[in-house]
């Protein structure tokens, strides 16, 4: 078991550096540190405890609460800004088209974004691995789902995923092993809106959440406060932040408020350390033996970039010139009605079933997958607002709050984006962060595949409106981020158009991993985090076998 | 339960307060709805099956009523009838002694019943329980069942040497000779064995001299078994056995003296400390024991470890119910009652309101006077009892601490815990929870110690929050200091023999009369006994 060395000087040593201290780079810290590696995770953002973040949150106005400020209630370090919007920061430049629609929230801190996720645990579907030699769209990916299976069954047992073991409430229903927690129990809006669409092939299943739905390794069941976004209360949920501490409980040590910035490489173009700066702006240096970049999918690009050095002038890992290209989301959009009969919806965790019939077909030659998530986020505070908005006071506001909570249906769209390479993040010439770091631009389009993609499921959408005799009907005109970030670090079979290979690994740096949404080819239309997950995962073996390959290199 | 113990951190988690909701918890959601989004609701309709989406199949059945206890994993089908008898009567008389919680791993499969192997920390070192399956090599296959009872009711294994009594055998002593037959066709016939060693114990000098038990032993064990008092009724006697022999509810609710004994005389059932955790006083005394129960009260407390208003089973009398007491059939358990109401009323000094008659001193607005005070993006605000408690705590008790409605998170006031005069189980249960898997359901209260699913909270944190609770919801009394929470944190007060441990090889080089004194001392009170008796 080797150990993390610090240098009077702060510089630091270790087997395994790994940036970012999300989801992906912890999975990959705790197995490097199971296995009996050093491993130091440096991290930009601050480490948070989660009563903080719930009473910040119970602090918010009703008007950040409201309008889905997941963001506003984590504390920033200055010198790693995140994207906020309540108001806007503008820390992430965006133009283009839909520029607008790429409104990406995502945390800087210890333990990642998962902090404030949904928690849905999607796999991509076989089919999704070739979108090239099925559809003739998009790219394929150099691995196959059969590849990537068993680490989708690791990452779901590693976080405690609850999902349905019937095939039939399966997507995809290839799977080698169990779920290890039985679904997350529908209340009977789910029940009711599967009843009346899943005769009309929509077919309305649970969706795979990581929460508790019995005790589970010291972790509780979700009890239902319903604010799993942007924070679970009671520790239900699966956060990063469970894994950081298992591997900081093994030995892995966590550098917080330090911006890693530099890279170096050597004549093979191999990575021989990286530089980070404190709070102070003193940098200080990190060598390892095998590097990981874990993030998140803006984050790490811009590093990336922003560590061009002189063997590397376009940035580290972009011989291909594809760092940074290829920037996807689930652009999405918002189906609102009430029913005729009592929905309910508000009770349990925020999301627990969605439709999937649309998620795949030979209509994806022409246009986007799509997937409709049916909401269980308490409608009360929008219910309040419009009763408001009619006049009414007293009873008459109560009684029309209590109609519209109870009836209220809001359904969430994902559609499918393909990887353009114009869609880009570059570094902007005027926005600098705190360290002097220039902030990301994005440049973004969602084409006319999504565009095409909105238009069916907006005539499925009236189709389900129809079936509930739907009063209120809206589909909203402006696609909304998802925050389900994707692209730029492209994983391909070529080196000249691909950023990584089939674990991850940067074609151009033996030693250097890229694991997570930035290297997904393909989105499909559901939720990224267990497919980075499961990318994590295969990552880390393939880290360990090129580790073994060094010792055996040095005992020779 | 075991005596002696406080069970090693994070072996196996355990309870005391708060809970959770059961197996079919997530019926919660398909509860009846209503707009109110909090966990108030959510623990309510733990008893509903769960509903899949389109068949509404049982995903988890509930289970009505105690199933049978684990422990019979060899068939015995073929097995003459009379033999299966014998080795059903042993398995209930195992479950009664709770022989698994201390001998078998937590959450072991049933075939690794009895392999032993879990770490017991005493004051005076960790005690690793012994293999008792009837493997020949690693176990007590060998073992006659003479020297089978001499090992339980004696403290003393086959080889000669002495037990120590983490092994409860001074309550054991009482067992009676026919239900110790049983209990050896049992183990040898109905327990399959396990080839595996468990773990040797190795505690530090001079305990490490088992002998030194022998003259203990002369002290302190009654080796005689358990007699029916004839002026009693049959179920009274029933429940003497129980609570005495069997349960030995004793090793844990009785105080020990300095020389770690229970003080039986004066103070049986009066409470003690096991480890970080207090095991109240549970004499008939209406305000410091718990001679206000009714025996049904009592009764579903042994059976699920919890009696809204008065007290839930955490530490290890949550073991003590998930293991044993949830499986003895009503009779036993009223038996139970019965016998504990019998007992010897023990006021502890100056108590004038049971434990579990604190109500919370104030009801309204506790929450409001946190907002507003902090900018939403705030960091290092979790700076009072009262931020901590509504960051970490009222998701579930509620920032009234009323808990939820069915009380599956159960309330804070009228409450054993927080209203009892010492802080050890409500310090306790925030740093290690509650695992209590009874009557059903599996509770769970995380834990916020080391490792903490949720979130680990320091020794300030957790007196914090603990003087909050005892302020507002219970004995305002009580005080806890971060130094407290730190020594439970380390397993709890330690015994002045567990103190003197260090300094007594210097003292025993120095003074051999010390051990010739302590001799003398031996024969005159054996002496004085021999005399009484």
């Amino acid at each position: 078991m080797s150990e993390v060395k610090f240098a009077s000087n702060g510089d630091a040593q270790a087997d395994v550096i790994i940036v970012g201290s999300g989801v992906v780079g912890a999975l990959i810290a705790n197995q490097m540190r199971d296995e009996g590696h050093s491993v130091l995770i440096i991290e930009a953002g601050l480490r948070i405890n989660r009563a903080q973040a719930v009473e910040n949150w119970r602090n918010m106005p009703l008007r950040n609460r409201a309008g889905g400020d997941f963001q506003g209630l984590y504390p920033q370090s200055e010198y790693a800004t995140a994207p906020l919007y309540f108001p806007a920061n503008d820390y992430v430049g965006l133009s283009g088209p839909n520029g607008s629609s790429f409104k990406q929230g995502y945390l800087r801190t210890v333990g990642g974004t998962t902090w404030h996720w949904a928690a849905s645990c999607w796999r991509h579907l076989p089919e999704d691995f070739r979108m090239k030699s099925l559809y003739g769209v998009g790219r394929d990916w150099p691995i196959s789902y059969e590849d990537l299976e068993p680490y989708y069954c690791k990452a779901e047992e590693q976080m405690g995923v609850a999902g349905p073991n019937d095939p039939e409430m399966q997507s995809p229903s290839q799977r080698s092993r169990p779920y290890p927690m039985d679904m997350v129990p529908w209340g009977h809006g789910d029940r009711y809106f599967a009843e009346v669409v899943n005769d009309h092939g929509f077919k309305s299943i649970p969706i795979p959440q990581a929460r508790s739905t019995r005790p589970w390794n010291g972790r509780p069941e979700c009890c239902g406060n319903n604010n799993c976004q942007p924070i679970c209360p009671i520790g239900a949920m699966y956060n990063g932040i469970h894994t950081v501490e298992a591997a900081e409980s093994k030995g892995a040590k966590v550098l917080a408020e330090s911006v890693v910035y530099k890279i170096d490489t050597d004549s093979n173009n191999r990575i021989t350390a990286v530089h980070w700066l404190d709070t102070d702006g003193a940098s200080h240096k990190a060598t390892g033996r095998q590097y990981v970049i874990a993030c998140n999918g803006i984050e790490t690009p811009r590093l990336l970039l922003l560590a061009a050095n002189e063997r590397n002038p376009r940035g580290i890992a972009n011989s291909s010139d594809q760092v940074g290209r290829n920037m996807m989301d689930h652009s999405g959009f918002h189906c609102t009605f009430l029913t005729k009969e009592p929905m309910w919806l508000g009770r349990g965790p925020a999301q627990s079933s969605c439709l999937v019939g649309p998620r795949s077909g030979e209509f994806r030659s022409d246009y986007s997958a799509s997937k409709f998530i049916l909401n269980n986020i308490n409608e009360v505070p929008g219910a309040a607002t419009k009763a408001l908005q009619l006049g009414l006071a007293g009873r008459e506001l109560e009684a029309e709050i209590r109609r519209r909570a109870i009836h209220g249906v809001d359904l969430s769209i994902s559609l499918e984006p393909l990887p353009d390479p114009n869609n880009r993040l570059t570094l902007s010439d005027t926005r600098k962060d705190k360290h002097g770091l220039a902030c990301p631009d994005i440049h973004y389009d969602v084409g006319d595949y999504v565009r095409k993609g909105y238009d069916a499921a907006s005539e499925q959408l009236r189709q389900i409106g129809q079936l509930f005799n739907a009063e209120e009907f809206n589909i909203t005109t402006s696609l909304n981020a998802n925050n389900h970030i994707m692209g730029g670090c492209i994983m391909g079979s070529d080196p000249s158009d691909s950023v990584t290979d089939g674990d991850c690994r940067a074609h151009d740096h033996d030693n250097l991993w890229l694991p997570g949404g930035a290297a997904m080819p393909s989105a499909s239309v559901v939720n990224t985090t267990l497919s980075m997950a499961a990318l994590a995962l295969k990552s880390a073996d393939a880290i360990s076998q090129a580790l073994s390959r060094d010792a055996q290199g040095a005992t020779a | 339960m075991k005596p002696l113990l406080s069970r090693g951190f994070g072996m196996k988690v355990m309870t005391s307060l708060a809970l959770s909701v059961c197996m079919g918890s997530g019926a919660v959601w398909a509860a009846d709805a209503s707009s109110d989004t909090s966990a108030d609701n959510s623990a309510e309709a733990s008893d509903q099956n769960h509903v899949t989406p389109h068949v509404g199949t049982t995903i988890h059945a509930p289970r009505h009523g105690p199933a049978a206890a684990p422990g019979i994993n060899v068939d015995i089908s073929s097995f003459p009838q009379s033999e299966q008898q014998e080795i059903n009567q042993g398995h209930a008389l195992a479950v009664a002694g709770d022989c698994a919680a201390c001998h078998s791993l937590p959450h072991s499969s049933d075939d690794q019943m009895f392999a032993g192997g879990y770490a017991i920390s005493s004051p005076l070192g960790t005690i690793f329980s012994s293999n008792i399956t009837p493997s020949k090599q690693y176990g007590i296959g060998n073992y006659t069942e003479e020297e089978f009872s001499r090992a339980v009711r004696d403290g003393v294994r086959r080889d000669g040497a002495n037990l120590y009594p983490a092994m409860p055998y001074t309550s054991y002593a009482g067992i009676t000779d026919e239900d110790m037959h049983h209990l050896y066709v049992y183990f040898m016939r109905g327990v399959k064995p396990v080839e595996k060693p468990s773990p040797e114990t190795q505690l530090p000098f001079p305990f490490s001299i088992r002998a030194s038990m022998k003259a203990w032993n002369m002290l302190y064990l009654d080796q005689k078994p358990f007699e029916n008092d004839p002026d009693q009724s049959e179920e009274w006697n029933r429940g003497a056995y129980l609570v005495g022999p069997l349960e030995h509810c004793s090793a844990c609710h009785t105080p020990r003296n300095v020389m770690m004994a229970e003080k039986v005389g004066d103070h049986y059932l009066a409470g003690g400390s096991v480890g970080s955790w207090y095991a109240p006083n549970i004499t008939s005394d209406e305000v410091s024991g718990i001679g206000s129960w009714s025996n049904d009260q009592i009764v579903q407390y042994l059976k699920t470890g919890h009696v809204p208003g008065k007290a839930q089973a955490g530490g290890g009398m949550a073991e003590a119910v998930e293991h044993s007491l949830q499986y003895l059939p009503d009779s036993d358990l009223q038996a139970i009652a019965v016998y504990l109401k019998s007992t010897h009323p023990i006021r502890t000094s100056d108590e004038e309101k049971a434990r579990f008659d604190y109500e919370r001193s104030q009801t309204e607005g506790l929450e409001d006077e946190l907002r507003g005070k902090h900018p939403q993006n705030s960091n290092h605000t979790m700076d009072s009892g009262a931020a901590l408690y509504s960051g970490y705590c009222a998701s579930c008790h509620q920032p009234d601490g009323s808990g939820s409605k069915n009380q599956a998170y159960p309330s804070l006031f009228n409450n054993s815990v927080t209203g009892a005069d010492n802080a050890n189980n409500l310090v306790s249960v925030i740093l290690e929870g509650v695992d209590r898997n009874a009557d059903g359901h599996h509770v769970l209260m995380p834990a916020f110690g080391q490792n903490s699913y949720v979130d680990e909270l320091n020794d300030t944190q957790i007196a914090s929050i603990a003087n909050y609770v005892t302020k507002t919801f219970g004995n305002p009394d009580v005080q806890v200091t971060p130094e407290q929470v730190a020594q439970l944190r380390a397993g709890g007060p330690k015994p002045l023999m567990a103190q003197m441990q260090p300094y007594m090889l210097p003292l025993m080089i120095i003074g051999a009369i010390v051990v010739v004194l302590l001799i003398v001392l031996v024969v005159v009170k054996v002496k004085r006994r021999k005399k009484r008796a």
